[in-house]
């Protein structure tokens, strides 16, 4: 076997990997504070891929502005998704079903929305800086490093806000107690709020990042969704660590199947994985853990 | 009147837990209220915190009715509430669980001079500022609850059961400090099963039986009372 191969393959997966932990962390984010499975999450991701895609295309806009154009929107759409949707069903009875088939709902209806309004074609996205770095050997496309770049940054800068700023505060008290945040003077129908303004930008930022690797399309979202669960489980529901260990640990075994086995073996590594969690270590890496 | 709970009506669903609840706190006073497990005294103390809505009655605090805005918005009039089993965030350190006490926007800027002032209080919550809450003893988590509730700087203290679960001499250091909390001015209602305890240090009280008020007056009387002793303080 190639070493040169299977470093590269890592690398790959590593990058891949930290879009998977991007994805995750906003999904456990949700669950962590609203006790919630969020199942149109990776419509959000979609929606952030559309934006990006037409506001490069149509709008001629420079990579930047269109990244944080649909980062805004997805904000914006998280905040009307829980607001109109969830919000009412928040404190009823049986919120753990209602939840999740009101984002399943949502999930159907945004795919079917940009099934119809954009057509099937896949839409691609020109890579956001050409070139290859050649570095001890290897070449790495600049895209990739932008990719881990920005996610690095991200998770860093999100994990000092959740430790440091005021909002921060309020979002973990809320996720561990919220009476006892209640009565502190947090409300936490506003970090509900919040919190999913912020986790569907995370998906939306990730989607921009993967948009030039695979391609635009009303179903770009399933996989990311489905992968971040596989995340989430082996991670430890809830958490925020968890999310990140988990996003490259998934990305690398998938690299390493396909290497090893086929790139079509790569989704039964996956979930031979959640599977062999689910029966050996159901918790996770970090147990359901609190924010 | 600073604090005044009039014939009010709490239900859990569809069984009803305070049936015609009335109590007033005077400015400066400690107001304890004595019952057994499960008579409606914590459930009371919810709903003067907005945690539980009404059905029946008012709470006013100050001349203004506490039944009529947010749960959040409570601490904001000077109320601080202290829950039953400390209710502290465990995976947070003592000095984040302090830092969500200082939540409210007039006590985020002063924030670290405040929890330091607290801590003033419990020194030995200073010793252990960067341990995690839920590692703390219950002697520890119980001073950490009240010095969240501090922080804030309230002037009336709502305090559920602090001597649940505490060894003798930790329960007389914590009734010690509530003391000197009032000696500082700030009013407090104190719900206790510890009758004894709490009469020690309370001006007045109220005995709520299955969600009745049945008895009030001076703590001297009730520490006299016939009833209140064979039932609570198994004389």
């Amino acid at each position: 076997m190639n070493l040169k191969l299977i470093a590269e393959q890592l690398l790959n997966g590593i990058v891949l990997g930290s879009m998977y932990a991007l994805v995750a962390s906003g999904l456990t984010l949700i669950w962590g504070t609203m006790k919630m499975l969020n199942f149109a999450h990776g419509e959000l991701y979609m929606i952030g891929g559309y934006v990006l895609y037409f506001s490069l295309l149509l709008l001629g806009f420079h990579p930047f502005w269109g990244i944080l154009l649909a980062v805004f929107i997805a904000f914006v759409l998280g905040l009307l998704m829980e607001r109109a949707i969830l919000h009412p069903l928040l404190d009823k009875p049986e919120w753990h079903v209602s939840s999740i088939v009101a984002t399943l709902g949502v999930s159907i209806f945004l795919q079917n929305f940009a099934l119809k309004a954009w057509g099937e074609r896949f839409k691609s996205v020109p890579y956001f800086i050409e070139g290859t770095l050649d570095l001890l050997g290897f070449r790495v496309a600049y895209q990739r490093i932008l990719i881990l770049l920005v996610a690095a940054v991200v998770m860093v800068g999100f994990w000092i806000y959740v430790k440091r700023s005021r909002f921060g505060i309020a979002l973990r008290a809320t996720a561990q107690d919220r009476d006892a945040a209640t009565i502190l003077g947090i409300n936490s129908h506003r970090v509900y709020l919040i919190t999913f303004g912020i986790s569907s930008a995370l998906a939306a930022l990730a989607a921009t990042m993967l948009a030039p690797i695979f391609l635009v399309n009303p179903w770009m979202g399933i996989p990311p969704q489905l992968k971040a669960f596989i995340v989430v489980v082996l991670g430890g529901l809830g958490s925020f660590g968890g999310a990140i260990l988990g996003g490259f640990l998934l990305g690398c075994i998938e690299s390493l199947a396909t290497v090893f086995l086929s790139s079509e073996w790569k989704d039964v590594a996956a979930f031979a994985v959640l599977i062999a969690f689910l029966v050996f270590k159901p918790s996770g890496f970090f147990g359901a853990k609190e924010w | 009147m600073m604090l005044e709970i009039k014939n009010i009506d709490v239900f859990y669903g569809d069984a009803q837990a305070l049936w015609d609840v009335s109590l007033a706190v005077e400015e400066k006073e400690i107001v304890t209220m004595l019952g057994a497990n499960g008579a409606g005294k914590s459930t009371t103390l919810r709903a003067v915190s907005g945690l539980l809505k009404l059905n029946k009655g008012s709470i006013s605090f100050a001349g203004v009715r506490l039944d009529r805005i947010k749960p959040h918005q409570i601490i904001l009039r000077g109320i601080s509430h202290v829950p039953e089993g400390r209710r502290l965030f465990p995976s947070m350190t003592v000095m984040e669980n302090l830092m969500v006490g200082a939540y409210v926007s007039s006590a985020w800027k002063g924030r670290a001079s405040s929890a330091n002032e607290v801590m003033e209080i419990f020194p030995v919550l200073k010793e252990r500022r960067n341990q995690l809450a839920g590692t703390l003893s219950g002697g520890e988590q119980q001073m950490c609850a009240i010095a969240r509730a501090m922080v804030s700087h309230p002037n009336f203290l709502l305090l559920d059961e602090p001597s649940l679960g505490l060894a003798p001499v930790i329960v007389e250091r914590i009734f010690d400090v509530i003391q000197r909390i009032n000696q500082r001015g700030v009013t407090i209602l104190l719900v206790e099963q510890n009758a004894h305890t709490a009469l020690q240090i309370a001006h007045r009280g109220y005995v709520i039986e299955s969600g009745r008020v049945v008895t009030e007056g001076p703590a001297s009387r009730l520490l006299q009372d016939e009833h209140i002793k064979q039932a609570y303080l198994g004389l």
